[in-house]
């Protein structure tokens, strides 16, 4: 089992690089139901091992949760507010492609380094999981905080959510089963609410940047 | 002696298999947009029509025009030969190195680019910068792909890597190299001109790159010119399959019969990878060519990432 989750977890990181560099907001949620997939996959794997080992199933109902919300409700929600606000494409980031992509690498470095001063972790498929799901969580917020549309930060919260939930699986082979519910239950209440808020912001800007709110009236 | 049949069996496998990639890839094409394409073999019928064919050399050009042709063809030859058809290496034979294998390509690249510019046509100038301009966006991303995959060897000698991958098993499970196969698929589409960087089946000038630099070039030089661009791409197609899918089915089986055999799963890896490479070219549209830096750098981090996943668990 353990070669495929680090071969998972690297595809995890991947696929936030992949989110970073997409460039339309349909592209931004096909990048994030990919990822998505990749985290059921990790908690299904990481199930599946508790399941033999322990008899628990709760991992399996976690993941089972993660294609139901992650992969097929929210990306479901977001191109349906997509469609109702958006007719036209913009540019939606702050520097080009490969200056972001190039950054987001340098943050994998930087938490290559941080990670590697921690003294407990000893074994080298430890790190490399921790490595690579905490670079997802932190590519994820460089990915909200360089976008400027309320759609794109809305997948960036959901991406750094991503790379959290699993560094959480990884460090404790899986979280107490009513903490991962209760996350899914915020989680779902601050898309329903974020999706409301794009329409409010929409009708009093005329635009989804997020600029705009810091203008002020008069 | 044996060494004289390990090249002789190369350069052969790497010359008859050469135009094969590119007659499945185009058909992969033409059957996915629901027509019947050319035939498979298509490209070997065009190579000998064309090689029957006297040159027409425009007498404002120099000598770079008329070599440039059997430069590329030697480069592009010698590059595929050095990649092993069977995953049998005779040790002994001339080793062969992956940096070798990748400046040798670059020389041909380089005549290449020089022609289109020596007849001093528009079109031709314009496509060897945009060849220039690609190949220096996508070598950072080969060239740190080739340091993981020397780190994973400890070595760069052609033998000594598909030894080192041999001894895996499955490399592709191996998460570093798994980001470098993705790596080298995307450095491959860009080196060979397929879709995302260039259309191989443009007929509009101005987006062209590779047959933008042949346009001065006909008859046997053309046909050099194309066999060369073949070879560099089953030379490329056979270093993924070398190094990335070294499983050898019939490594039992000795003797002559066993290389036959293994000349064959090769063969058959060859059309995996073509079928990929088909598959993304049906899929996707071309770029515009401004935002190839975006697909260079995502190869880019791709490397580097295989690098790091390497380094992370400290070896």
């Amino acid at each position: 089992m353990e070669p495929f989750s680090v071969v998972l977890s690297a595809l995890l990181l991947l696929s936030a690089f992949v989110l970073m560099a997409s460039k339309r907001i349909h592209s931004y949620i096909g990048a994030f139901r990919v990822q998505a997939v990749l985290v059921a996959l990790n908690t299904g794997l990481l199930g599946l091992t508790t399941v033999a080992a322990t008899g628990r199933v709760d991992l399996l109902v976690v993941c089972a949760a993660i294609l139901a919300l992650k992969v097929w409700y929210i990306p479901r929600v977001l191109h349906r507010t997509y469609r109702a606000v958006e007719y036209r494409v913009e540019k939606d980031f702050l520097f080009n492609i490969p200056t972001l992509v190039l950054l987001s690498l340098s943050l994998v470095v930087v938490v290559f380094v941080a990670v590697s001063r921690i003294g407990a972790v000893q074994d080298g498929t430890t790190l490399v999981l921790l490595v690579d799901s905490l670079s997802t969580a932190l590519v994820g917020l460089f990915f909200l905080i360089s976008r400027k549309k309320a759609i794109g930060q809305i997948v960036g919260l959901l991406a750094i959510e991503n790379g959290l939930f699993v560094t959480a699986l990884y460090a404790s082979n899986g979280m107490p089963f009513i903490v991962d519910i209760g996350v899914f239950i915020d989680l779902v209440s601050a898309v329903l609410i974020l999706g409301v808020l794009v329409f409010r912001i929409e009708s009093a800007f005329e635009t989804t940047d997020t600029d705009a709110m810091s203008d002020l009236k008069g | 002696m044996k060494t004289i049949l390990y090249w002789l069996l190369q350069v052969a496998a790497a010359l008859l298999l050469a135009p094969l990639p590119i007659g499945a890839i185009r058909k992969v094409k033409a059957l996915v947009q629901k027509r019947k394409g050319a035939p498979l073999l298509q490209l070997y019928r065009d190579l000998l029509k064309l090689l029957r064919k006297s040159a027409v050399v425009s007498d404002a050009t120099s000598w770079v025009l008329r070599a440039a042709p059997f430069v590329v063809f030697a480069t592009s030859l010698f590059a595929a030969a050095m990649m092993p058809a069977t995953v049998r290496v005779l040790p002994d034979a001339f080793p062969g190195d992956l940096i070798l294998f990748f400046f040798v390509l670059a020389l041909g690249r380089f005549f290449l680019v020089l022609s289109g510019m020596d007849a001093g046509s528009s079109f031709g100038g314009m496509g060897s910068a945009r060849e220039a301009m690609i190949s220096a966006l996508v070598e950072p991303a080969m060239l740190v792909g080739l340091f993981a995959v020397g780190l994973f060897a400890k070595t760069t000698s052609i033998p000594g890597v598909l030894s080192a991958m041999t001894a895996l098993g499955f490399p592709l499970l191996q998460p570093s190299l798994l980001l470098v196969f993705l790596a080298f698929v995307l450095v491959l589409l860009a080196e060979t001109s397929r879709i995302p960087v260039d259309d191989p089946a443009t007929h509009l000038e101005l987006t062209m790159v590779h047959e933008a630099m042949v346009l001065e070039d006909s008859g046997r030089h053309l046909a050099l010119l194309e066999y060369g661009a073949a070879l560099k791409q089953y030379a490329l197609l056979a270093l993924l399959a070398d190094v990335f899918l070294p499983y050898d089915p019939f490594a039992a089986v000795p003797g002559v019969p066993g290389v036959l055999l293994a000349l064959v799963a090769f063969a058959v890896k060859l059309l995996f990878l073509s079928l990929l490479v088909g598959a993304v070219e049906a899929a996707t549209v071309k770029l515009r060519f401004f935002s190839v830096p975006n697909l260079a750098a995502i190869a880019f981090i791709l490397s580097f990432l295989g690098v790091l996943q390497f380094l992370i668990p400290g070896r």
